[in-house]
């Protein structure tokens, strides 16, 4: 089986066959390794990779932690058209949303502007509490998609960095 | 002792009086609001009284709705816990007056403590080292200038009324100071209603260390020693210790800050469990800073180095009982840290990440005690402080209790909202954490010092084995995971958590 996996924003190719994976990204030597998958509890999972041990715990949608450490990853079927456009538009691309309801108060980037990782791109108030919230990675403004003064929802996004 | 207590607050702070007051065998009602109603307090209670909607100002911070509830459910006292209605003098008085014991120190005690200016007087009086400013409230700009020139900069403009951070200021420079003083003053006004604010000296690199107080209402009253609190974001603690480590250098410190933090507590009138907060500073000096009039978020601290039940005490105490501890007799073995978990995004500014929690896994072990106040499944209220739980982990030293807490943060895992877990695994590693070289300003140096390195690609491929296996549905290709025939896990891949 192969499968397309974007995590962070990049594009991995997994292949699982007979007990044995391959995991390869750009740029780094493949992974190759058998495996073995327990769930222990609903949703968390031990997994063996070879000779190491790995906690995996299912999170919300898009989201998954390895020994509790939070990624961003989503799996895809090659021959999945639709996915596979998504995974296109999405392809080097990563919105930065807004984890909860609020009000944003300043914009501090531009379509065009290029962003340094953690930059501040929008300070958006919530809970009281002012909140900046950073550039995911390097990379050039691609969209704002929100303003000053504006009310926003979780989720939402407001700006796209590609 | 109590027969029924009504336990006025939420979240883990809620759980932790429920247990206690189990262990005491007395009946807990729980309160809930809207947002609360299938939290982890009110399902271990044995009564639960409904308060109102989500909003704190609606429910948790209503004292007719808290009284009537308690009288109501047969309740003869009320714990407070922390936060809302816990420092509220109006709150103590209201209780008293409906003939319901409020579990911690008097209405006027409270009154007395509240403001920090009233408190420094006190500390003045008591003969505990105080951090030079005014005592006042500053009237304008110019004599703001005076007193500030006095004390030679850097300064600190502080709310009289304040709290949490709200209504301070740092000012260097003169030509700083009058707008400052206009934000701070705005600033407190909008918090407290009250727009006071006074000026301080500038204790540079400070350590911010308390010390717990215990007294009965029939005059006796002792220290529990210390906690080091010096790990902060926005003014708020997140990871606190006992001892602290700065007792290496200066071991006599415990007991000269516990002396000045009775005498303190003592002319106030104060009975119950009390913190009194301290600065620090590099060469030994301590300061008084103001007195908590209640529980704290980190007193498992001090439990777990002195063996002694704060929460029993504090029922103890409230019921009319003697405090049989003497001073001498309390003795502090071992080392024990706090890791507050909160749901936030250290890399987003500490942004709040209210939400449902998708999967959860707590640590345990050896060492290691925590109070929680969530489960799997449980949304995260947004209308709430996003504490979820307080991890801490006891060990003889300082180092083994760091370790501990390393290998208890490595099997926590929580998924759904975001969590300063990680943060935490890094600072528990972190080499100045470990020399005990901490400050206020500990987590802004450590943000700039920090590397984090990439996860390793194989860690990456065990994520994606998961989600991929997850999304395959029942095709024979690869493995099922053993002995779930009722998965989640494929429940989560139809639901499209796998895409």
């Amino acid at each position: 089986m192969k499968r397309e996996v974007l995590v962070n924003g990049e594009t991995v190719r997994i292949q699982i066959e007979g007990g044995r994976l391959r995991y390869d990204r750009d740029g780094i030597t493949p992974v190759t390794a058998e495996y073995s998958v327990q769930e222990l509890e609903p949703g968390w999972f031990a997994v063996r990779i070879g000779t190491h041990m790995y906690r995996v715990m299912l999170g919300a949608k898009g989201e998954v932690a390895v020994n509790g450490r939070t990624l961003r990853m989503e799996v895809f079927d090659p021959r999945d058209l639709r996915a596979a456009g998504r995974r296109a538009a999405n392809q080097g691309r990563q919105e930065v949303l807004s984890p909860m309801p609020g009000k944003v108060i300043r914009v501090l980037a531009a379509v065009g502007d290029m962003v340094e990782l953690g930059q501040g791109l929008v300070v958006v108030e919530a809970m009281k509490m002012q909140n900046e919230m950073k550039s995911p990675k390097a990379g050039r403004v691609a969209e704002v998609r929100t303003k000053a003064d504006a009310t926003v929802s979780a989720g939402d996004v407001l700006v796209v960095i590609e | 002792m109590f027969g029924k207590v009504l336990v006025a607050n939420r979240g883990e702070i809620a759980v932790r009086l429920v247990r206690g007051l189990r262990e005491q065998g007395i009946a807990s009602v729980a309160v809930y609001s809207d947002a609360d109603r299938s939290s982890l307090a009110v399902a271990l209670a044995d009564e639960a009284a409904y308060l109102g909607p989500s909003p704190s100002s609606e429910s948790y911070l209503r004292i007719d709705k808290l009284l009537d509830a308690a009288q109501r459910h047969g309740a003869e006292a009320i714990h407070p816990g922390y936060g809302f209605l816990s420092e509220n003098a109006e709150f103590a008085d209201a209780c008293r007056d409906a003939g319901i014991i409020f579990i911690g120190p008097s209405g006027d005690a409270i009154r007395q403590l509240g403001s920090k200016t009233g408190a420094r007087k006190i500390a003045i009086g008591a003969g505990a080292p105080v951090v030079p400013g005014t005592e006042a409230a500053l009237r304008d700009g110019a004599e703001a200038k005076i007193a500030a020139g006095k004390l030679g900069y850097p300064v600190l403009l502080k709310a009289s009324a304040g709290g949490g951070g709200k209504g301070m200021r740092r000012v260097d420079r003169e030509e700083d100071l009058e707008g400052a003083l206009r934000d701070a003053s705005s600033e407190a006004l909008r918090a407290f209603r009250n727009g006071d604010v006074y000026v301080e000296k500038l204790v540079l690199q400070p350590r911010h260390i308390e010390i717990q107080v215990l007294g009965d209402q029939h005059g006796h009253m002792i220290h529990l020693g210390e906690r080091e609190c010096s790990i902060q974001r926005r003014h708020q603690k997140v990871i606190e210790e006992c001892p602290a480590p700065i007792l290496g250098q200066f071991p006599e410190l415990r007991m000269r800050m516990g002396d000045a933090a009775v005498r303190v507590a003592k002319a106030a009138g104060y009975t119950n469990a009390g913190t009194v907060e301290f600065l620090v500073d590099a060469d030994g000096n301590f300061y008084f800073l103001e007195m908590n009039t209640r529980l704290q978020v980190e007193h498992p601290v001090t439990e777990l180095v002195t063996g002694i039940d704060l929460v029993e005490w504090q029922l103890r105490i409230a019921a009319g009982e003697r405090l049989t501890i003497q001073q001498e007799d309390v003795r502090w073995l071992g080392s024990a840290i706090e890791c507050r978990v909160y749901a936030e995004d250290p890399e987003q500014g500490y942004m709040p990440s209210p939400g449902k929690i998708v999967h959860l896994r707590e640590p345990s072990g050896p060492g290691i005690r925590l109070d929680s106040g969530v489960y799997e499944g449980w949304t995260v209220p947004m209308e709430y402080d996003p504490l979820l739980a307080k991890l801490c982990a006891w060990a003889s030293t300082r180092e083994g209790a760091a370790r501990r807490l390393g290998r208890a943060l490595a099997e926590y895992s929580l998924t759904g909202v975001r969590t300063n877990l990680g943060l935490f695994r890094e600072i528990l590693v972190d080499s100045e954490f470990l020399a005990g070289r901490l400050s206020t300003s500990f987590l802004d140096e450590f943000f700039g010092r920090r590397q984090t390195g990439p996860l390793s690609a194989e860690a990456e491929a065990a994520a994606a084995l998961v989600l991929t296996l997850g999304q395959k549905r029942g095709s024979d290709e690869a493995q099922r995971p053993v002995g779930n025939v009722a998965s989640r896990w494929l429940a989560d891949g139809r639901d499209g958590v796998t895409r």
